[in-house]
């Protein structure tokens, strides 16, 4: 099959070649995205309205995006500080879960008195921490492969979070399983700009730090090497396990974190619509920010965009929430596909054309 | 260009010709490879084609297998001009290599691997005929090999009788034989030179590619010897040359080895390495191993590859568990990190530099500043980009490393072989450097960037620095060495004065001192 | 106690075989070298389209059979990227795990929370019902068979015939099976389709054959599960039939602890299976024998140019 051409690795893709290519493959991956709506039921001349007005035009539209992407960027630095040091951290949901349980708890039973709020955020940071070190230590002792480990922690995650809902967290007086509502000084303060809140600055704050420390740390640099050639760094006497497994946490605590802020910040309670497809998003984000902490606010703003567009096309034209997984996944499949045009340079077999 | 003289010894009398090459060229680049090659095999002939590394043997090989094609030339098969358009053209011509790595699917049993093979057959036969084929060739080559446990399990010389297996079934009338008994201690060596006369004898014609003089007298019928791509010797029959022929005509007129360096005195102690073992698994890869060096002297490691090179080198600089002791300037470096060791001067120059010593997607600047930035001495706690860039753009010119455009941000991967070995030189080589382990610090390299390698090496040691420099490359070794100690199968040994010459170290090679 | 032992071993297989077929699915894939992270999602939509298809008047049979031909088809663009263009693995296939989520999502609002009738047990043995324990252990549908069958057959296929000699060659060392003429990109197109529809066909069976109902996120992590028994199974379609039989015999544990007013949270019980994975896994590490089970090229993009 495809006898004809012959496949060469590239030595190196110019920058220009690389920055046509992704966007390209944006382009190409919203069309599709855009094809998909439409076939869903939305007439063509509500698109720019939907998608682009009221999500990012709108002050109300904005604020509701910004709500939005605030945990999603915590979430994308979950993946992208892992997938760095080529640890695929599959299980972000679980450790959001873990940073939501742990901060609900803090509120619950009323610890920390004046400090309460900063200290649900720290319980958050080690709930997430904690949920992610098994995988960790798996890996880095015995070789067990993160991905299956971490997708199955998220899966326990989620039937704690189930066991503490209808169980010891539950609201008595309400008919669905979620905890009671948190105090006023268990919330992060609001701005008067729709739910915007505190917890935008904390993620930004991350995002600042993590750049920082990728970019100017000996920690980022010790990071690069590991992440590329662990023996190598190892030869060099860099500290490769205690890197790899800083990096690991700090991702586990960023989900944590995530989780923290959507329970303090916007829900004001723990239910079981936490953080739903975080771990997706966050692979998603990290993909499209190439793991650079940078552009992880920007490209989350962006897929916050697509679900704040998705819920209002869900009251207006009834197209299933699904869609919006739906245009993520084509969005992530064309971009990692046209990796190949960076990648590989084809040529003609021998023989077949002069 | 005029080509040597040579009188073109005449095959068996009366052999049918296998192989005929006119005239093959072949341009990489600017670099001429093969330069008008010619080269001839009979019928029931062992061939021994000799030639230092990059002689262009392996190209010619390629090219009669299929892999590239020739720029120039022609190819006669059996009297019959052929084109090799590639590798399931070449078997089907008869052609069969067996390549130093072999091409066995490691966890498949040996019958699985040669039913794998048979797949390539033009006509692929049913899995019962091909049963029958097996027994045949096995039958008739007299191989004896146990089919039916996993390749992983095997010695690498039943493995290599594997891999002549497949090529026989698949109707080889010509094998290629690429250096086959590198890999093979000498009874198996022994073993596979009969094998080989007694295919010859059935009729096959054999190219057999080597290094050691000792093989080609032993089994080969006529002797051709490439040197920079061109067939310096054609032909002979392997009665008629001598050792000298045949040295001379791989290295060149220029006088065979001579010592450079002698008689610089050496400074106290640096490196003592007592009763050293490294184990792993069951394997034994070093065993009471002792090397002494001294400060300002350049102690060369001869052996073959694989006799447990890396696993020293690794164990010295920390990386491996071991047993034994190793002591730098009298301190005993037992349970210290790498990162310690390296604080007190110990360096490496891994033998494969894009897997030990670059990270290959990381910028040439952070490359050549990663030692510095994780001492610290770039900064504590920040790192500038600039001072990264700094340090960088000083040793690009004071090492000469071309290809660092754009402030040396690009990938280190994207530097050639050479400029890969000056990143790593220039980081190792700093003014602390004390102990030097360089392992084939040339491998792969150009004439004038190994000739560079050295100097930088010898200037260390100048300075007062050490070098444990260990290599396969023999010439390198007896050419920079003060003292010299060979590694066989783990052990280490030398002779009494420590400056064994170049039949003493055949012999200590063989593990026979 | 025994009556409970009895139920116990009777529902194990309905929870085994929907692991089974999809193992024999990820099997397969992995078998020709390619991760294939897109189960959970081929899963989802197989179970939607199985039950859409049976409330749309289509018998349990073909109902399932278009259940595996959704699977495949949603997997038609993974395939592309990975094996034609090379893509990441694992990106690409959490992208098809997300679409196929996504459309099963999307596609079945109307098919949710609707009964219908669902697979029928075969009357094969009915004269043995009597026989303790055994006996209600035989009442099952066709599918459980089927999925035995196929089990078998492709341990076979693989380890006999010439097939499946190419295809473990292509996941395990590309390069020789190059050199030796098969064609990797064709193996690896039928292995990965082969194996999306058995996925789609493992969540035909979770609705048309378990549940007779279908809701949004009924595969509950089984795809996960499945990846990991493959590695338990240490690449093999019959050990693979063992680790089914533990896993679905861990869920089916799970109700009849509950009957049986065993005193642990639901939830916490629940977990049970994902726990019981992680424990295999690591059980796993420490063999050398399951670490060299791992064909050699898995997860990896092979070209030419790297023989």
């Amino acid at each position: 099959m495809l006898e004809t051409v012959t496949l060469e690795r590239r030595q190196g893709a110019g920058a220009v070649r690389a920055a046509l290519t992704y966007a390209g493959a944006l382009a190409l991956g919203l069309a599709l995205s855009l094809a998909v709506l439409v076939a869903a039921g939305v007439p063509t001349g509500a698109l720019f309205n939907e998608l682009v007005v009221q999500v990012f035009l709108s002050p109300a539209g904005l604020a509701r995006t910004v709500t939005m992407a605030t945990p999603m960027m915590l979430g994308a630095l979950a993946a992208a500080l892992c997938l760095r040091l080529k640890f695929w951290n599959i299980g972000i949901e679980g450790q959001l879960w873990l940073g939501a349980i742990c901060a609900t708890a803090v509120a619950l039973y009323d610890i920390g008195g004046p400090l309460r709020l900063p200290l649900m955020m720290v319980a958050a940071m080690a709930g997430g921490a904690l949920w992610i070190l098994p995988s960790a230590l798996l890996k880095m002792w015995l070789g067990v492969s993160e991905v299956i480990v971490t997708l199955l922690m998220s899966n326990i995650a989620f039937l704690l979070l189930q066991h503490l809902l209808f169980g010891p967290f539950r609201d008595p007086t309400f008919n669905f399983p979620t905890s009671p509502v948190f105090g006023e000084a268990e919330k992060l303060a609001r701005f008067g700009w729709g739910d915007v809140n505190g917890g935008l600055v904390l993620a930004l704050v991350a995002v600042a730090l993590a750049a920082l420390a990728l970019g100017r740390l000996r920690y980022g640099y010790a990071a690069r090497f590991v992440g590329d050639n662990p023996k190598a760094a190892l030869a060099l006497g860099f500290p490769a396990g205690r890197v790899l497994l800083l990096s690991i946490l700090a991702g586990g605590a960023m989900a944590g974190l995530a989780g923290g802020v959507i329970v303090a910040g916007t829900e004001y309670r723990l239910t079981q619509a936490v953080g739903l497809n975080m771990t997706f998003n966050g692979i998603v984000i990290a993909a499209l920010a190439r793991n650079a902490p940078g552009w992880i606010p920007l490209v989350a703003l962006f897929i916050a965009g697509l679900y704040v567009a998705g819920a209002s096309l869900k009251v207006f034209y009834g197209v299933s929430e699904g869609i919006v997984l739906i245009a993520q996944g084509i969005i992530l499949l064309v971009l990692v596909t046209a990796q190949f045009v960076t990648t590989y340079r084809v040529r003609l077999a021998r023989g077949v054309v002069a | 260009m005029t080509k040597p003289v040579q009188t073109v010894a005449p095959a068996l009398p009366g052999a049918p010709s296998a192989l005929r090459i006119f005239g093959a060229s072949k341009r990489f680049g600017d670099h001429l490879v093969l330069d008008g090659v010619d080269f001839d095999l009979a019928a029931g002939e062992v061939h021994a084609l000799l030639g230092e590394n990059g002689a262009g043997k392996s190209t010619l090989m390629n090219i009669l297998s299929g892999i590239y094609t020739a720029d120039a030339g022609r190819i006669e098969i059996e009297g019959a001009a052929v084109s090799i358009a590639g590798p399931s053209a070449a078997v089907a011509l008869g052609i069969g290599m067996v390549h130093q790595h072999f091409k066995l699917v490691q966890p498949f049993t040996g019958r699985e691997n040669l039913h794998l093979a048979a797949a390539g057959l033009p006509l692929v036969p049913r899995r019962a005929v091909v049963e029958e084929q097996i027994a045949a060739v096995v039958k008739r080559s007299a191989l004896d090999v146990n089919l039916d446990v996993p390749v992983a399990r095997l010695s690498v010389a039943e493995q290599q009788r594997i891999e002549i297996l497949k090529a026989l079934l698949l109707g080889a009338r010509i094998l290629v034989l690429d250096e086959p008994t590198a890999v093979l201690t000498d009874a198996e060596a022994d073993r596979l030179l009969a094998l080989v006369r007694d295919l010859a004898a059935q009729g096959h014609a054999i190219i057999f590619i080597t290094h050691k003089l000792r093989e080609v007298l032993a089994a080969g019928d006529r002797v051709s010897v490439l040197r920079r791509g061109r067939m310096v010797l054609a032909s002979h029959a392997v009665e008629d040359v001598t050792r000298d022929d045949l040295s001379r005509a791989m290295i060149g007129d220029q006088e065979t080895t001579q010592r450079r360096r002698s008689g610089s005195t050496p400074g106290p102690v640096l490196l003592e390495v007592t009763g050293l073992g490294v184990r792993d698994g069951g394997a034994a890869y070093v065993s009471d191993a002792g090397l002494s060096l001294r400060a300002g002297e350049i102690h060369g490691l001869a052996g073959v590859g694989g006799n447990g090179q890396r696993e020293l080198a690794e164990a010295i600089l920390g990386l491996r568990a071991a047993t034994g002791q190793v002591a730098l300037e009298g301190r005993d470096l037992t349970g210290l990190s790498v990162a310690a060791r390296r604080r007190l001067g110990l360096r490496y120059v891994p033998a494969d530099r894009s897997a030990d010593a670059l990270a290959p997607n990381v910028s040439l600047a952070e490359n050549l500043a990663a030692t510095l930035v994780r001492t610290g001495a770039l900064g504590r706690r920040m790192v500038w980009p600039s001072r990264v860039r700094q340090h960088a753009a000083a040793m690009v010119q004071s090492y000469g490393i071309a290809g660092a455009t754009g402030g040396g941000r690009r990938p280190v991967r994207l530097l050639s072989g050479g400029n890969a070995q000056k990143v790593v030189l220039a980081r190792e080589l700093d003014r602390d450097a004390r102990l030097i382990i360089a392992h084939s610090p040339t491998r792969g390299l150009d004439v004038a960037a190994c000739a560079y390698v050295h100097e930088r090496l010898l200037e260390a040691v100048a300075r007062g620095a050490g070098v444990l420099l260990i290599s396969e490359d023999l010439e390198e070794v007896l050419a920079l060495s003060d003292r010299i100690s060979v590694i066989s199968r783990g052990r280490i040994a030398t002779t009494p004065d420590g400056r064994p010459d170049r039949a003493q170290i055949g012999e200590l090679m063989l593990g026979h001192a | 106690m025994m009556l409970a032992v009895t139920a116990w071993l009777g529902a194990m297989p309905g929870f085994m075989t929907p692991l089974l077929l999809a193992a024999l699915g990820l099997l397969l894939c992995e078998r020709a070298g390619i991760l294939n992270l897109g189960v959970e999602g081929v899963m989802a939509l197989g179970a939607m389209v199985g039950a859409a298809a049976s409330l749309g008047g289509f018998g349990p049979g073909q109902a399932m059979g278009l259940g595996a031909l959704a699977g495949l088809a949603v997997s038609v663009p993974f395939m592309v990227a990975v094996i034609v263009f090379r893509a990441p693995q694992i990106p690409a296939g959490l992208a098809l795990a997300a679409i196929a989520l996504g459309a099963s999502a999307a596609l079945g609002r109307g098919a949710a929370h609707m009964p219908f009738a669902g697979l029928a047990v075969l009357g094969w043995f009915d004269e043995l019902e009597g026989v303790p324990v055994i006996g209600r252990m035989m009442q099952q549908d066709g599918m459980v068979w089927l999925a035995l069958i196929l089990a078998a057959a492709l341990g076979l296929w693989l380890a006999r015939s010439r097939g499946g000699l190419r295809l473990r060659a292509v996941g395990e060392d590309p390069a020789t099976a190059d050199a030796s003429g098969v064609d990797i990109q064709l193996y690896q197109l039928g292995a990965v389709a082969a194996g999306s529809l058995l996925i789609g066909l493992a969540g035909a069976y979770l609705s048309v054959g378990g549940s007779n109902i279908w809701t949004e996120g009924m595969v509950a992590g089984r795809g996960w599960i499945a990846l990991a028994l493959v590695v338990f199974a240490q690449w093999s379609p019959l050990r693979a039939i063992f680790g089914a039989a533990l896993f679905g015999g861990a869920e089916a544990l799970i109700p009849r602890l509950q009957a049986m007013g065993v005193e642990v949270p639901v939830y916490l019980l629940s977990m049970l299976p994902y726990a019981l994975t992680i424990a295999v896994l690591v059980l796993m590490a420490f063999s050398k024998r399951a670490r060299q089970a791992e064909p050699g090229f898995l997860g990896r993009a092979y070209i030419r140019q790297d023989r």
